[in-house]
């Protein structure tokens, strides 16, 4: 399947205050391009639904060609295709951002709390960031949604369990580093608990490559939720763009079409995602990546 | 020697203790499931009722959880992955018959994506063409950020039904046994696309830092050419990420072979694996997840022996102590 590339880091920020950061990240040409066919696949996916007719209703002709009253055609059953790929935007962006967010949470609590404090906990996490490492998420997901179900929830769940590490991974070796700091040291000797050092000092300012880390997330997921999909393994009441192709590989002679919107979707979708995830990356370490 | 036989000692350790802790969490899903576990092992066949007690009998679902947990990892732990369902033959016979069809596309695909991804990225690392380099980092991002089953479908409808110049299904014509080179085409740029893509860009960052270490001074300082500084020096000390990035990829690669085998009709394990959670037949899924898994550590422990052979610097430290000559 696929990776969250997530390059090596190990500074951040630069020099720059904050706001700069975010104003020069911003004005990137590739960011500018990105975010907007983001936003306008997430506007289309989450609001389009009230304006496109029933996803299920078969009143049209079967596999007619885009164009004409069916404006991306319509499928075997003579559903109306934009209609359906509208809906199936909205269950695996769903699925894709639910899944960043329950990583980034768990992998920056975990991930900080086993780099911050060290001991048990840490030589666990990097057993399990090991073992997530070598065996990958897709067949673990595979085999176990076959087993337990296949609802929306189930799906995410399972994705969050097998991805959350990757996250964990970045959010340790930054707590790591930012112990070491004097900032940490002084806040110690101001005598602020080790808790409070690590909530308002550790987490923040670990907070940069995790959001690398998470950006990069929400693509992998997507591309996970459509293959588990496009196998059969997914919830049948609202069918993703991975489901669509699942059922339009019979019809790759005859209506190419319905195989070919829902995977340019899934394909815009994580670009721009891991797109935007470089172009942070690129801005928060600005002098990794140059020849000398 | 002895520094050598204690590594490979733990690294076996460590891959069998990483086998068991599949093996449980797949017993665990097991337990998890939810549904009458005669049934789920059995699928959707009807059950009479001595078959039933049978069962009940043969996978000891009359005993506690911790007794079976311990009778299904020593089957498994003895190559006994048990009786498929549907086909009333033994697990491990179904899957093996089927585990040279995968490996005949997994192993090229790791090879190709390898190579590949060093040329591309020590290119990439070494240009001085801002285009060039771009264009390359940009395309590895398109190339995985594809749906790699999507990318089979397209290439299917592009390639075998628009211009029918490569078959879309099968190892080879109906009615043929073994695989055809031109059967091989479209599965195989599918499997390999976004592993190669991952390759490129972490040969790139690590050629890029290769190529600014102070060796690289001191060898163009000796008056070697731009070529030789880049090939002979540089990227042998940029390999060290990509033996480690390409143990990974095998698994990466094995993994999504089960959505490029069902594209292609191909008849390897992830087929298998994709009728078996169709049929609902249990103990194959299980089970290809399992080969998988000792295929994948299998992977990892020759890439360690790999990387052993490549750094110099564990070369030493393995070499006894006063033997250096």
């Amino acid at each position: 399947m696929s990776h969250g590339a997530v390059p090596k880091i190990t500074q951040t920020g630069g020099n720059r205050p904050k706001q700069q950061t975010w104003k020069v990240y911003l004005r990137k040409p590739a960011v500018v391009i990105f975010l907007t066919l983001l936003v306008i696949m997430v506007l289309v996916s989450f609001i389009g639904p009230n304006f496109v007719g029933s996803p299920f209703s078969t009143a049209h002709a079967p596999l007619q060609a885009p164009g004409g009253a069916n404006p991306l055609g319509t499928d075997h059953l003579g559903r109306d295709y934009l209609a359906r790929v509208v809906y199936g935007g909205r269950t695996s962006l769903l699925v894709g951002f639910t899944v960043a967010l329950l990583c980034m949470t768990v992998g920056l609590l975990v991930g900080g709390l086993a780099g911050f404090y060290g001991g048990v906990v840490d030589t666990l996490l990097v057993k399990v960031a090991e073992f997530f490492q070598v065996i990958p998420g897709l067949l673990l997901a595979l085999v176990a949604a076959a087993l337990l179900g296949s609802n929306v929830t189930i799906i995410i769940g399972i994705l969050a369990v097998t991805m959350w590490p990757v996250v964990a991974r970045i959010a340790r070796a930054e707590a790591m580093r930012i112990a070491e700091l004097g900032y940490v040291e002084s806040a110690r000797a101001a005598g602020f608990s080790r808790f409070r050092i690590f909530w308002s000092d550790a987490v923040p300012n670990a907070m940069p490559p995790v959001l690398v880390a998470t950006t990069m997330t929400v693509g992998l997921a997507i591309l996970l939720e459509s293959g588990l999909a496009f196998l059969g393994i997914g919830d049948a009441n609202r069918p993703s763009w991975g489901a669509l192709l699942n059922l339009a590989q019979p019809y790759i002679t005859s209506a190419w079409w319905l195989a070919a919107i829902p995977g340019l979707c899934i394909f815009i979708v994580v670009l721009a995602v891991n797109m935007l995830g470089d172009a942070l990356n690129d801005v928060l370490n600005p002098n990794i990546g140059k020849v000398k | 020697m002895k520094a050598v036989l204690i590594h490979y000692g733990k690294l076996l350790g460590s891959s069998f203790l990483l086998l068991l802790v599949v093996i449980t969490i797949l017993f665990a899903l097991l337990e998890a499931a939810p549904g009458d576990p005669v049934q789920s092992l059995v699928g959707d066949a009807p059950v009479s009722e001595q078959f039933r007690e049978q069962l009940v009998a043969a996978y000891g679902l009359d005993r506690s959880v911790v007794e079976r947990y311990f009778i299904y990892m020593g089957s498994v732990l003895t190559g006994d992955l048990g009786t498929s369902f549907t086909t009333q033959t033994p697990v491990l016979d179904r899957i093996l018959g089927r585990l040279g069809n995968t490996l005949a596309l997994a192993i090229p695909a790791t090879v190709i994506s390898t190579l590949g991804g060093i040329i591309l990225g020590v290119i990439a690392a070494r240009t001085r063409n801002p285009l060039l380099d771009t264009g390359i980092s940009g395309g590895a991002v398109g190339m995985f950020s594809i749906p790699n089953f999507w990318l089979g479908l397209m290439l299917i409808a592009i390639f075998s039904v628009q211009l029918g110049w490569l078959p879309a299904q099968g190892t080879a014509s109906y009615g043929q046994s073994g695989i055809a080179l031109e059967h091989m085409v479209l599965p195989l740029i599918t499997l390999v696309t976004s592993q190669f893509a991952y390759n490129i860009r972490v040969m790139r960052s690590s050629m890029i830092e290769s190529l600014g270490q102070d060796f690289v001074d001191t060898a163009r300082s000796k008056g070697l050419s731009y070529r030789q500084i880049v090939w002979r020096h540089g990227m042998p000390n940029a390999m060290l990420p990509m033996i480690t990035i390409t143990g990974y990829g095998v698994g990466l690669i094995l993994a999504g072979s089960v959505l490029v085998e069902r594209v292609f009709g191909w008849p390897g394990m992830g087929l298998l694996l994709v009728e078996s959670i169709n049929n609902n037949d249990t103990l194959v899924v299980l089970g290809v997840a399992i080969v998988i898994t000792v295929c994948i550590l299998i992977a990892n422990i020759l890439t360690d022996i790999v990387y052993g052979l490549a750094d110099p610097r564990l070369r030493a430290r393995f070499r006894p102590k006063g033997s250096e000559s």
